[in-house]
């Protein structure tokens, strides 16, 4: 755990996809850890690395960036600049020795429900190793 | 003026067990620039709407926190309820704690639920209003391409009292029509639907055709396209409310796909229909016709279609063997199975190949070789005449236009990527569409569907109250803007473009109508000069900065 | 317009250690535009410095600032007058002329360079930037029919491509670039001036302009 941090996960849910998976996950009662937050974006091209960045210089443990599948943005090309943005957030972060895979992009539909139940577990195993 | 925000808390019915309103309210009402917090049982109820009603009317709040059920299902019913009550709904911030929280997790979830509040809480008070309008639009349409679906698409828009302008690069209107046999299942012959269509243009008062013209460019957005045409060497600049592309297809035999170069022996279905009008001028009546199809194209309706009219009309006409090599029948267009069935009984002989038949030329006739799936067996042909598949392309001049426009086209180079949210006619540009052929449909019937889908598209765009917009919802700020052009160039909607905004300075300026609200130039700009209304960086890090509080 | 990169985030740190309270400026003209030191980068190298510091328990306060020019006077002195005398040291994200314009209005404080200055270039597309020009003070462009051997051929010939070139136009060092040679010859086929390649050049005087650069324009 970064120093002085939280156990939170804090993703980015496109409007179109991944936020309407996270509603049908509860629909479904398929449960998932709750040290998670949800922010809804308009497209996962909303979200930029400044966003990224901070979201852990405010003491997140793990950051997901959630969007369409490629083929699939209703904005063409939104969820593809995502996945350079989260590549490049990779990279800060390495820079300052946090963890690379602290911050990921996902690709699904929105009735993608255990997908996303399973993002979260994933990112919650994840932020445990240091 | 200072904040004072109001917090509406839903338990749906009382059903969401695992949260402790009275604590989460406990906990809110500390806060200094909170008005009140208020728990209801179903705020989406006639009960719950009154409760809303009645406090905004009361006490004087600029912005409204909800805390309820997903915003997919209520979000646009509160923000109707409070246009209602005079609030601007752009001051409306929803926390989803039903479907995100309550049931998704085991065990109680106040704390969660009192997070996701005030994430809503720290978005509230950075919200602005957002007015609506309504951008004037141009009521005339453009339809670029005068062949069976531009034509019809300007027909039908005149029927709805929309006046168009068919653009069409030949010198004469019709397109394929002018070619096609006949069309299976339609009494009417292409050439009648070509004079009774062309007729009614000319009698339109709302349709004006413009021949031998092209696009040269076009600049502009939904409501607002100045297009330039080019007619006869010379240009001139027109303004449309919508464009409509029935730009139609061609068809091409590809020589790589046979050994043999296309001869007097191996004919296009083109040449092959030519022969069939007039039979008696054939120096000899070939004996043996035979028709490949689904030879190496994906996209094989059209040349079926094509296969089985003309298997059928050699039969009528010639009386000739036929035999048709396929390695599939692609029979999902209206009317093809039956044609088959019928081709089938009138005699016409199926064989079906996995691999490509190999074709040789034998003194004048051509040897067709293929193993034939179903009889387990190498099957020799020797034919008169081979009639050959045709690929079905968009046609030439695409590319230009497409990239120009920032239109998407799909593998095969047809008008529109085989994006879901596109489907059936629209493009990422709004106010642009694509009906027939050019879309890759090759049919009559799915043309006809495209433009009535179209149709009801741009009937919308220009009738009151359809360019409604949320006025400068995402905005460039003219001071910060460095022109560096990134955002107008990265738009997947084109919906930004430079304009001398204020000062004499030439800055990125968004344009409402065809913006689409995706962000991405938010995120994008290297000056932070756009601001995006709801989605701003302030009020999205104000959401993390609750996180973890 | 100037292109900059940023430098690695361990050689910044390196050049801050020891400083508690730092003020971080960006420029809002080139840098911006090539997306090196606007006031978004100035927000993650920013983010990226606390996290660090934060991470090895060191104390740092980071302020952010931008500037619209980093290399006029009146600008600098405009957006950071107040900002400046309260920290330890600045870190400029500007160009060259940038921070040695700061460092000479805040002579006390250290100013240190985020970013390496690299060239004269414009945007192949938007990201993606490109060195055009090598200021050499000597201009030639009219007979190389706009394209720069100096700057885009790698041995900088002037008179025709060396022979090493590639299939495909591409440059006998670097296989990724085109020879530029052969990209002036087709500029200048379309333009009818062939004849321009049979002249023969002498080698340039690259001593055109006296380093350090100074030019005095006549009164508007």
């Amino acid at each position: 755990m970064i120093m002085g941090g939280n156990n939170k996960i804090i993703a980015f849910c496109c409007a179109e996809s991944a936020y309407r998976a996270a509603d049908r996950a509860g629909r479904l009662r398929i449960h998932y850890p709750d040290n998670v937050r949800v922010i809804r974006v308009p497209c996962a091209g909303r979200v930029s690395v400044l966003h990224i960045l901070k979201a852990f210089e405010k003491g997140a443990a793990g950051v997901l960036v959630m969007g369409c599948q490629e083929g699939a943005c209703r904005h063409l090309t939104g969820n593809i600049r995502a996945k350079e943005r989260v590549k490049y957030a990779e990279d800060l972060l390495k820079e300052v020795g946090i963890n690379g895979q602290r911050v990921k992009m996902v690709n699904f539909g929105p009735d993608m429900a255990q997908r996303f139940a399973r993002e979260i577990e994933e990112m919650v195993e994840k932020i445990k190793e240091e | 003026m200072p904040v004072k925000i109001g917090i509406f808390l839903c338990d749906c019915g009382g059903s969401l067990r695992n949260i402790d309103f009275p604590k989460i309210r406990g906990n809110l009402a500390k806060l200094e620039d909170i008005a009140f917090v208020e728990i209801s049982h179903n705020l989406c109820l006639e009960e719950g709407e009154k409760a809303i009603a009645s406090r905004i009317l009361r006490e004087k709040v600029n912005g409204v926190v909800i805390a309820a059920c997903s915003p997919e299902l209520c979000e646009d019913k509160f923000i109707r309820l409070l246009e209602g009550l005079g609030l601007n709904p752009n001051l409306l911030s929803l926390a989803n704690i039903r479907e995100q929280c309550s049931w998704a997790h085991e065990g109680d979830v106040t704390e969660k639920a009192l997070e996701l509040i005030r994430m809503a809480v720290n978005k509230a008070r950075l919200l602005q209003a957002v007015e609506r309008g309504e951008v004037p639009v141009n009521k005339e349409v453009l339809v670029v391409g005068g062949g069976f679906s531009g034509m019809k698409s300007a027909l039908e828009l005149s029927q709805f009292g929309i006046r168009t302008t068919i653009m069409e690069r030949e010198s004469t209107l019709g397109g394929k029509l002018k070619e096609l046999e006949g069309f299976y299942g339609l009494e009417t012959s292409p050439k009648e639907m070509f004079s009774s269509m062309t007729r009614a243009i000319e009698e339109d008062k709302n349709i004006e055709v413009l021949t031998s013209a092209e696009v040269a460019r076009v600049q502009g957005e939904a409501g607002d396209f100045t297009v330039k045409i080019r007619k006869g060497g010379k240009e001139s600049s027109r303004s449309f409310g919508a464009i409509i592309f029935a730009t139609g297809y061609r068809t091409e035999i590809l020589p790589q796909d046979f050994e043999l170069k296309p001869g007097v022996n191996i004919i296009s279905q083109q040449k092959l229909v030519e022969m069939l009008q007039a039979p008696e001028r054939l120096e000899r009546r070939p004996e043996t016709i035979a028709f490949v199809v689904d030879f190496s194209d994906e996209n094989s309706r059209l040349p079926t279609l094509s296969t089985l009219n003309n298997a059928l009309a050699v039969k009528e006409k010639l009386g000739s063997e036929v035999y048709v090599f396929c390695k599939n029948l692609k029979v999902d267009s209206e009317g093809a199975e039956k044609l088959y069935r019928e081709a089938r009984e009138r005699g016409v002989v199926f064989l079906k190949f996995e691999e490509k038949p190999r074709i040789h030329g034998e003194d004048s006739r051509v040897k067709v070789e293929a193993r034939d799936v179903l009889l387990g067996e190498e099957v020799t042909l020797l034919c008169d005449l081979l009639v050959a598949e045709e690929k079905a392309l968009p046609p030439e001049g695409t590319k230009t236009l497409s990239s120009m426009l920032n239109l998407e086209t799909d593998t095969q180079g047809f008008y529109q990527d085989e994006n879901v949210h596109l489907y059936p006619v629209a493009s990422g540009r709004k106010g642009m569409f694509f009906v027939g052929a050019c879309r890759g449909n090759l049919d009559l019937s799915r043309a006809l569907t495209d433009i009535s889908s179209a149709l009801v598209s741009v009937y919308e765009l220009l009738s009151p109250g359809g360019a409604m917009v949320e006025v400068e919802k995402v905005k460039a700020d003219s001071q910060k803007c460095r022109t560096c052009l990134t955002c107008i160039r990265i738009c997947p909607h084109k919906a930004i473009r430079l304009a001398r905004v204020d000062s004499e300075k030439w800055v990125a300026k968004i344009y409402d109508l065809a913006c689409d609200g995706c962000g991405i130039c938010t995120a994008i700009c290297p000056a932070k000069a756009i601001k995006f209304e709801g989605y701003s960086d302030e009020q999205i890090l104000a959401q993390v900065e609750a996180i973890g509080e | 317009m100037i292109i900059a990169e940023r430098k690695p985030l361990e050689e910044i740190r390196n050049m801050l250690a020891g400083y508690k309270k730092i003020l971080v400026v960006g420029c809002g003209t080139c840098v911006t535009i090539c997306w090196a030191g606007g006031e978004k980068e100035v927000g993650i190298l920013s983010s990226q410095l606390r996290l660090a510091s934060s991470k090895d328990g060191n104390e740092l306060s980071v302020m952010e600032a931008v500037v619209e020019r980093q290399c006029e006077k009146e600008m600098v002195l405009e957006e950071l007058g107040d900002k400046a005398p309260g920290v330890e040291a600045i870190l400029s994200l500007g160009c060259g002329a940038g921070v040695q314009m700061m460092a000479e209005l805040f002579e006390e404080k250290p100013v240190l360079p985020a970013l390496n200055t690299t060239f004269i270039g414009m945007p192949e597309k938007e990201g993606l930037w490109v060195e055009m020009c090598g200021a050499c003070g000597d201009c030639f462009l009219d007979r190389t029919g706009g394209i720069c051997p100096v700057v885009r051929c790698a041995k900088g010939l002037l008179n025709g491509p060396c022979g090493g070139t590639r299939k495909g136009g591409k440059c006998e060092i670097d296989p990724d670039k085109d020879c530029a040679w052969v990209l002036i010859y087709h500029r200048l086929e379309k333009q009818g001036r062939l004849n321009l390649m049979r002249k023969y050049y002498e080698p340039k005087n690259y001593r055109a302009v006296k380093r350090p650069g100074k030019v005095q324009a006549m009164q508007a």
